[in-house]
């Protein structure tokens, strides 16, 4: 009886102290990014790297961070969208913070879209999902002060964002 | 708070336990006095040893009294009071059925708003559980006390209320965004548990016991909500990502005794040891 007086104490204490398990595990899908794939213009087929492509969110002071660094070069860039609001404007500016400024060139896009709230788990709470808008999925522009546009043709290829294994953007430039 | 309070039902339940190990050794010093006398046939060391119950009657005939306890659950009573977020009433009752054998029942409501890190929610319920305890307490002479093992089978409805919700979202470029009130009502939902209960119950003074128990449930069946989780079932408690739980309670139940049974000496000899 004693032993078993024991065991029920360490269990009770051992319950006490494991409780707090809440984190949200990283490999859990929660809100996803854009994927975006730049390609050739010349070679529909063929992906091409961007160079020094910063990308800023409207009115933000800094860019988006990929992968550690606000200078983007590859052919692949995922971009967070505004969870609280159904529509983020991205300005993407080529070889940003170049000596020669002929070559900065800064495009802008809205994206317009529908959220919707899922829920994952207690440690996780929610995460949106998004839909495209069917009709206007984007709004291309150039900047406020015209520099051409480099991107030649954007098209949208997946308009229902759930996750992040595919691109949801293609830009040809 | 909640740890303050952990702590202090740990040692709750610390003490309640040392004081059944101060109880249990007693029984054991006060036993082999017994054993000792039992055998002996002379009558003197028999009257100087033992007390005048024993005077007349040569056998003690020593009685069990069956009955009802009926109690309530002190921890749900009193955290209605100091928790704001919480309100919940546990009745509790057991049946003596055999000399180690409890057919035992709890009955309770529950409305509790959890407020986690990123949800916020209020559940309302009943639930009902029903099962038995096995009490492997050897009394002595006419003690009542019970350390008992037990199985409940238990049964909950109740609805859910999303009160406020976060959106994890990794990329925390736009900023971590506020709660979102959503208000989203869920209806009508069940669950069903196995629970093994492990308890205690001392009696105190007259016909009043203090028990506790602790508990290890395990889910059945569960009804979930589409676009929500049952993260809290009344009853069975917080659930966790299996179907594993764990509850306990704190009871001060009042004995009403029905009928009194005789105990046979020699199943007493054999159960010893």
């Amino acid at each position: 009886m004693k032993k078993i007086l024991l065991l029920l104490f360490v269990l009770s204490f051992s319950f006490s102290s494991c409780e707090k398990d809440d984190i949200c595990d990283a490999n859990t899908v929660t809100t996803p990014r854009l994927v975006i794939t730049f390609y050739d213009y010349n070679n529909a087929s063929a992906e091409k790297n961007v160079t020094n492509l910063s990308i800023f969110g409207d009115g933000m002071e800094e860019a988006v961070t990929y992968n550690g660094s606000t200078l983007f070069n590859g052919s692949t860039v995922s971009i967070p969208l505004k969870v609280d609001a159904d529509m983020t404007t991205f300005h993407f500016i080529l070889n940003y913070g170049n000596a020669n400024t002929a070559l900065v060139n800064e495009d802008i896009i809205q994206f317009n879209y529908e959220r919707e709230n899922i829920f994952v788990s207690r440690a996780c709470g929610f995460k949106t999902n998004f839909l495209l808008d069917p009709t206007t999925p984007f709004v291309h522009s150039d900047a406020a002060t015209p520099d051409l546009k480099w991107m030649q043709y954007v098209v949208v290829t997946n308009s229902n964002i759930t996750n992040e294994n595919e691109t949801h953007l293609a830009i040809y430039f | 708070m909640k740890h303050t309070l952990r702590y202090i039902f740990s040692s709750l339940l610390f003490l309640s336990l040392s004081f059944a190990h101060a109880q249990e050794t007693k029984t054991v010093t006060k036993d082999t006095v017994s054993e000792g006398v039992v055998p002996k046939k002379t009558a003197v060391t028999k009257t100087t040893a033992t007390t005048p119950k024993t005077d007349s009657i040569v056998p003690p005939v020593k009685k069990d009294r069956y009955g009802l306890h009926l109690g309530i659950d002190l921890f749900k009573l009193s955290r209605s009071f100091y928790d704001k977020d919480y309100t919940g009433l546990e009745l509790v009752g057991d049946y003596r059925l055999s000399k180690k054998h409890y057919l035992a029942a709890e009955v309770g409501n529950e409305n509790k708003t959890t407020d986690d890190e990123r949800v916020n929610f209020t559940t309302k319920g009943s639930y009902l559980k029903v099962g038995f305890d096995y009490n492997g307490y050897e009394n002595w002479l006419d003690m009542e006390n019970i350390i008992s093992i037990g199985l409940r089978y238990g049964f909950s409805t109740f609805n859910q209320q999303l009160n406020t919700y976060r959106i994890y979202n990794t990329d925390q470029y736009f900023g971590e965004t506020p709660a979102l009130t959503s208000g989203q009502k869920y209806n009508g939902l069940t669950a069903s548990w196995i629970e093994v209960v492990a308890g205690m119950k001392a009696k105190v003074f007259n016909n009043v016991f203090l028990g506790f128990s602790i508990r290890f449930n395990r889910l059945i069946s569960n009804k979930q909500p589409s676009g929500f989780e049952n993260l809290y079932i009344p009853g069975f408690n917080r659930t966790y990502n299996g179907d594993f739980g764990v509850g306990f309670n704190y009871t001060v139940t009042y004995f009403v005794p029905i009928f009194k049974k005789v105990v046979k000496p020699a199943e007493k000899k054999t159960a010893k040891k």
